[in-house]
């Protein structure tokens, strides 16, 4: 059981931060985050740390919607 | 690895949530990225309450989901151009 | 092993029912709710969708909806039983007013999804076969193909309008 969670896990992690890695827009860069941290939060809640979990989930989208609002709008186009 | 029916669920959220994340990666617009990650949110929320039976981990589900929702809410509505929810 | 997987087909059929019902019963596919959701829906109508479909494809990604619900009571309902799934309507509801969507959407598909999974229970299928299921649902709809799920919704919503 914990071998499965921990390789379709790791995986989706990695494939999160090689997009933040390698994606140019700001917004894809943001999208990348998102799935990096859906990779990381079952990781702690299988180890049993549920308060740190429900810590990081609440703090997760604080952080995205603070840097938007210090970015701005979009400019790019893509 | 050891063949089980009752992991079965667990399995059909881990392949659907790997899934997600390649079309996520294959994809070129960033507004039709969101769709896929929201089947992605669907299917990490199944992985984490399969995990333990417990009511924080309820908790945490619920934590997780209402978030990443709140996040694509604040991209999509500054990426249309409008002012960011919150 | 037969059993299982008939459990999950006959789980993902009735959470696709359900959710869709409960969404086009409270009119999601009209307009979208934020300017997000109304920003996804034109995109999709330019990749050779439709307008009405994206608008509730868009809605369900910007607010927790009938979908979010469904999905919440099932895993509510497989911790807790039937308290679980009204906390989980709760939180659904909670998580409403946070996106600013004026809607019950959500409440409603999380009430009524906790006593219909409570109920499936009843009978032998077990409430880890709808989480399952939810899941399989909802990737029919938003994780296949934009262009083909958007117009099959709005040939649904044109029967409701």
């Amino acid at each position: 059981m914990n071998e499965f969670y921990i390789a379709i896990l790791s995986l989706i992690a990695l494939l999160g931060v090689i997009s933040v890695y390698f994606k140019k827009s700001p917004f894809d860069k943001l999208i990348g985050l998102a799935i990096m941290m859906g990779g990381v939060i079952p990781l702690i809640v299988i180890k049993g740390y549920l308060d740190v979990a429900i810590l990081v989930a609440i703090i997760m989208p604080l952080t995205t919607i603070f840097i938007l609002q210090a970015t701005g709008r979009n400019t790019d186009e893509s | 690895m050891i063949y089980d029916a009752a992991m079965i669920p667990t399995y059909i959220c881990g392949i659907v949530a790997v899934y997600a994340v390649i079309r996520i990666l294959t994809e070129k617009k960033t507004l039709k990225k969101l769709v896929f990650l929201n089947v992605m949110n669907f299917a990490i929320t199944g992985l984490i309450v399969l995990s333990i039976p417990d009511i924080m981990v309820l908790l945490a589900g619920i934590a997780y989901f209402v978030g990443s929702t709140l996040e694509a809410n604040a991209i999509a509505s500054t990426y249309a151009g409008g002012v960011a929810n919150e | 092993m037969p059993g299982v997987v008939l459990n999950i087909i006959i789980a993902a059929l009735v959470c696709w029912i359900l959710f869709i019902t409960i969404d086009i019963i409270f009119r999601l596919p009209e307009k979208g709710g934020v300017s997000g959701a109304n920003a996804i829906g034109t995109t999709i109508a330019a990749d050779k969708g439709s307008l009405n479909g994206g608008c509730m494809m868009g809605n369900i990604v910007c607010s927790p909806d009938a979908s979010a619900g469904t999905l919440l009571a099932a895993c509510g309902v497989f911790v807790a039983g039937i308290p679980g799934g009204l906390l989980a309507a709760l939180l659904v509801y909670i998580g409403n007013r946070i996106c600013h969507d004026p809607g019950y959407a959500g409440t409603t598909g999380a009430f009524c999804a906790t006593f219909l999974i409570a109920g499936f229970g009843l009978i032998g299928i077990p409430a880890d076969a709808f989480i399952a299921g939810m899941v399989i649902a909802i990737l029919t709809i938003q994780g296949v193909s934009h262009p083909y799920a958007s117009r099959l919704l709005t040939k649904l919503w044109k029967v409701r309008a």
